[in-house]
């Protein structure tokens, strides 16, 4: 009668919940330091600088936090805009594809308007592209959801696909009416925006602050405030719920899908616009697989705003740090820093588990 | 020892969700060859221990014998194997397969290939009980008795000694229920043991050899069937006293609040569920709807509230025309609905939301500005926590984890909070126990008192002639007839739902009319017919 079962509980302390995170964390860094070991690499060394996203015996700090900075940002509002359409039970997977139309729209922007008008002018209307066409995308599933009955988690991974592929189509393909590409080389390579429409910042001694950032934060507390006090954000919770309910209660739950998962959308596409603007230039990787990582982030939080903010903030630090520090030893590269958060995000799904549930053994005679 | 006397014993049974403790401790024995009725209110634990019983659940603690064998069960094959059937409240069959194919798939010796001898083989087990059953026929073109039968014979086939029916006769008509009960002594001749759980106390009374009664998850003691009586069995059941009468209280006639002229609606699948009917609503009266499930009360209550467009057909509310109304219009005029569907969450309440942000559901958007007014919402929801007596922890907690009593006074208490003219209630009582349905039931006289036109759409015959004061009949969409509750019999009623008599038509005089109505005949000549809007923008 060796036989286990699983048991549900809810009646966690929020020390023991840590203490189960806090064991995690451990057994990945014990895992990971087993494999740098292997490679040659003192675990400890490579783990201080992975925390302090390699400031440590840097000439130029302020870049590092710059650097982390133009990770996070993009990461935030995808994950805050992701938990906006899980509210509602609307599986947006197609972050990549609306962060790359986003992109493009605001490449465009760029390319067409960048020399012939100021510079906060050209970057506040290729938001507005961005905010627009990405929006447009998430309109067209959210509408083939509530009309036709798809299956919306289908439809937004086929159009990470599609807009995928024509980023490269744009990237790879030399003629006469690509304006995305340079016109110096031969090979085919993205251009550099005009000046104008390259996002500026704040200047605080060497540290550059983006606007972008600022933006970020603003839209957190935004979207905060959207879902936990709003007309808007109750029918969404509602929608969500229960759709017979919210027709019962008369909501119009065509609009509240339809609005909801435009929002969505085109808070995605802005983070597109943000990072195309900030780096000055598209590229096929654009993404950093935001749209992918957002869907672990949203999770992890629980669909809960301020988690949202710290879960992408760890994330990313643990993302440039592992950059950073495999930056510095010859052995790895930056697949390595993949393979570091793999470990790490599989560990912390573990412990939510064992948070969640608890293993008992079938007919024990007392549970513990 | 005597201990193979019992089919089955449990010992110490505990399982708990999370912090709640559904079962404690339970000690429950079963006799060969007896019919056990357990009794409790809702949330008691009842399905929890049954479904330990039948291998859905495995007990945290404590032990099973069967045939004084300690045994444990953790998959509902296992409970095959130990000769365990269990029926559930909602039937696990195959539509699209015949009742012969629909036990064959699950037969452990019934090889690769299907077999030409099935169904002669099913029709020797039903005969045998005295089951009417057609092997060939399709469980899709099956009345819900026929599924239910069909369901007990296939736990008979699969071997089962120990049959366990979960609420059996919810869905059942007082014919049908008659047959079931035949069907049980049958089985129990031929030594099968039967664990039927039921809220009726009269089908109690009628059926069972002992009574177990369980409370609040706890064991409170079972009783020989014959020396006990329905008034004992509640008291054990809720642990005090409890006033069993329902007064039907005589008020004043008033002009009809809402008439209904041959109203004809669509399913979902395109059939016609609502069939030509007229009816009205006079202040100050419950009007009763019987009908065997699935007759069309849920699309008659959806066109009515204008969730549902109807085919043809008018409606008229205090001599106003309702048609083209979105539901929103319609329930300002006052006419409010709360239908309980079969899993009671799925209309009218968001079960992860909070109790008070279920209760500001349907006027929320009344406020200025673009936020949500929680202050009123836990305000308002305080005041109908504490009129209706609901057991909750918070206004903030959230609806799916309160008892199912609960969940519908809180259906209930928002609906009654919009001050409504009209009432349309479905199911009210739906699964509750008998405490909190008296409870509901004086929420709707007080309501009739208050002069509000009550529509209730009921399954207990017993308290739909002692509530209502009059009651139509619906059968497939059809109405057969308007009775005085006072006037009429549950036996009449049973034939008017079968569609065995009408009286929808006596005397030349149809009717659903009211001699009173509102509009004149010219008027209602004149009304716009709601098949005649567009279908409109969802």
């Amino acid at each position: 009668m060796n036989r286990f079962h699983l048991i549900r509980r809810s009646d966690v302390s929020i020390w023991k919940k840590l203490l189960y995170y806090l064991i995690g964390i451990v057994f990945s860094l014990l895992l990971g330091g087993v494999f740098l070991k292997s490679l040659g690499i003192n675990p400890l060394r490579y783990y201080r600088d992975m925390a302090t996203i390699g400031l440590i015996g840097n000439y130029y700090p302020a870049k590092s936090v710059e650097g982390l900075l133009k990770l996070f940002v993009p990461l935030l509002i995808t994950s805050l805009a992701l938990s906006l359409s899980f509210k509602m039970r609307f599986w947006n997977i197609g972050g990549e594809g609306e962060f790359i139309t986003g992109a493009i729209f605001a490449a465009i922007v760029a390319f067409k308007l960048g020399d012939s008008l100021p510079g906060p002018v050209v970057i506040l209307l290729m938001c507005i592209a961005a905010f627009i066409s990405a929006g447009v995308i998430g309109f067209l599933t959210a509408h083939l959801r509530v009309r036709f009955n798809t299956n919306e988690t289908l439809v937004t991974l086929m159009i990470n696909y599609i807009m995928l592929y024509i980023i490269k189509y744009i990237g790879e393909t030399k003629a006469d009416w690509n304006f995305f590409l340079r016109t110096d080389s031969e090979r085919p390579m993205f251009a550099k925006f005009p000046d104008a429409a390259i996002m500026k910042g704040i200047k605080i001694g060497s540290f550059n602050l983006l606007y972008s950032v600022i933006i970020a934060l603003l839209i957190a507390v935004v979207v905060y405030i959207y879902l936990r006090s709003t007309k808007h954000g109750y029918e969404v919770a509602v929608v969500g719920d229960s759709v017979n309910t919210a027709k019962y209660s008369g909501i119009n739950v065509y609009f509240i899908t339809v609005r909801t998962v435009f929002l969505s959308a085109a808070m995605i596409g802005l983070a597109g616009a943000f990072t195309a603007a900030s780096s000055g230039t598209i590229s096929t990787d654009i993404t950093n697989n935001v749209g992918w990582t957002g869907v672990i982030v949203a999770w992890l939080s629980k669909l809960s705003t301020p988690v949202i903010c710290i879960v992408s903030l760890l994330i990313s630090v643990l993302q440039y740090g592992c950059q950073a520090a495999s930056a510095s030893y010859s052995q790895i590269d930056h697949n390595f820093a993949d393979l570091m958060q793999g470990i790490f995000l599989f560990a912390i799904l573990a412990a939510d588990f064992a948070v969640n549930f608890k293993v008992v053994r079938t007919g024990s005679k007392k549970d513990a | 020892m005597a201990e193979a006397d019992y089919a089955i014993e449990l010992r110490d049974i505990s399982k708990s969700f999370g912090s709640v403790a559904a079962n404690k401790n339970i000690n429950l024995n079963l006799k060969k060859g007896e019919i056990l009725a357990l009794l409790g209110e809702n949330g008691s634990g009842k399905t929890t221990l049954m479904n330990m019983l039948s291998g859905i659940y495995t007990p945290d603690s404590g032990s099973i014998f069967i045939d004084g064998e300690e045994v444990v069960i953790s998959s509902p094959d296992d409970a095959g194997k130990h000769g365990i059937g269990m029926v559930h409240q909602h039937f696990k069959l195959v539509e699209r397969f015949t009742a012969a194919d629909n036990i064959w798939i699950g037969k452990k010796d019934s090889g690769f290939f299907l077999k030409k001898n099935r169904y002669k083989e099913i029709e020797d087990i039903a005969s045998r009980f005295g089951f009417d059953i057609e092997p060939a026929k399709k469980v899709a073109n099956m009345s819900v008795s026929e599924k239910q039968t069909l369901e007990i014979v296939k736990v008979l086939c699969y071997g089962a000694k120990v049959i366990i029916l979960d609420e059996p006769t919810a869905v059942l008509t007082i014919q049908e229920t008659q047959k079931l009960f035949d069907v049980c002594r049958r089985m129990k001749e031929s030594g099968h043991s039967i664990i039927i759980i039921t809220h009726k106390l009269n089908e109690v009374m009628e059926i069972s050899d002992r009574v177990a009664v369980l409370r609040k998850g706890e064991y409170v003691g079972t009783v020989e069937t014959s020396a006990t009586n329905e008034m004992e069995l509640t008291e054990l059941m809720v642990g005090r006293k409890v006033d069993l009468k329902i007064n039907r209280s005589v008020m004043e006639k008033t002009k009809p609040l809402l008439e209904v002229r041959d109203l004809c609606v669509n399913s979902d699948e395109g059939s016609l569920a609502v069939d030509n009917m007229s009816f009205y609503i006079r202040g100050g009266e419950i009007l009763g709807v019987a009908g065997i499930a699935g007759s069309g009360q849920k699309e008659l209550c959806e066109a009515v509230v204008g969730l549902r467009k109807a085919k043809s057909g008018k409606i008229i509310h205090k001599g106003q025309n309702v048609i083209g109304k979105n539901p929103k219009e319609i329930s300002a005029l006052g006419i409010a609905m709360s239908f309980i569907p079969e899993d009671r969450l799925g209309m009218g309440l968001a079960p992860s939301l909070s109790v008070a942000d279920n209760i500001i559901l349907k006027d929320y958007s009344d406020t200025k500005g673009p936020l949500v007014d929680r202050k009123r919402a836990r305000k308002e929801a305080s005041d109908i926590v504490k009129m209706l007596d609901i057991v909750t922890p918070s206004v903030d907690t959230p609806v799916r984890r309160l008892s199912g009593g609960n969940v519908q006074k809180v259906l209930l208490g928002r609906e009654i909070k919009s001050d409504p003219n009209v009432l349309i209630t479905a199911y009210p009582v739906r699964g509750l126990d008998i405490n909190s349905s008296y409870m509901i039931y004086d929420i709707l006289n007080e309501q009739k008192q208050k002069g509000v036109g009550v529509l209730f759409i009921g399954e207990d015959l017993d308290v739909m002639i002692a509530l209502c004061d009059k009651i139509m009949v619906m059968c497939h969409g059809k109405l057969q007839g308007v009775v005085h509750a006072s006037k009429t019999s549950k036996e009449e009623l049973g034939l008017m739902m079968t569609g065995a008599i009408s009286l929808a038509d006596v005397g030349g005089k149809k009717a659903g009319i009211a001699k009173d109505s509102a509009f004149t005949e010219e008027e209602w000549e004149e009304a716009a017919d709601l098949g005649d809007i567009r279908e409109g923008d969802s």
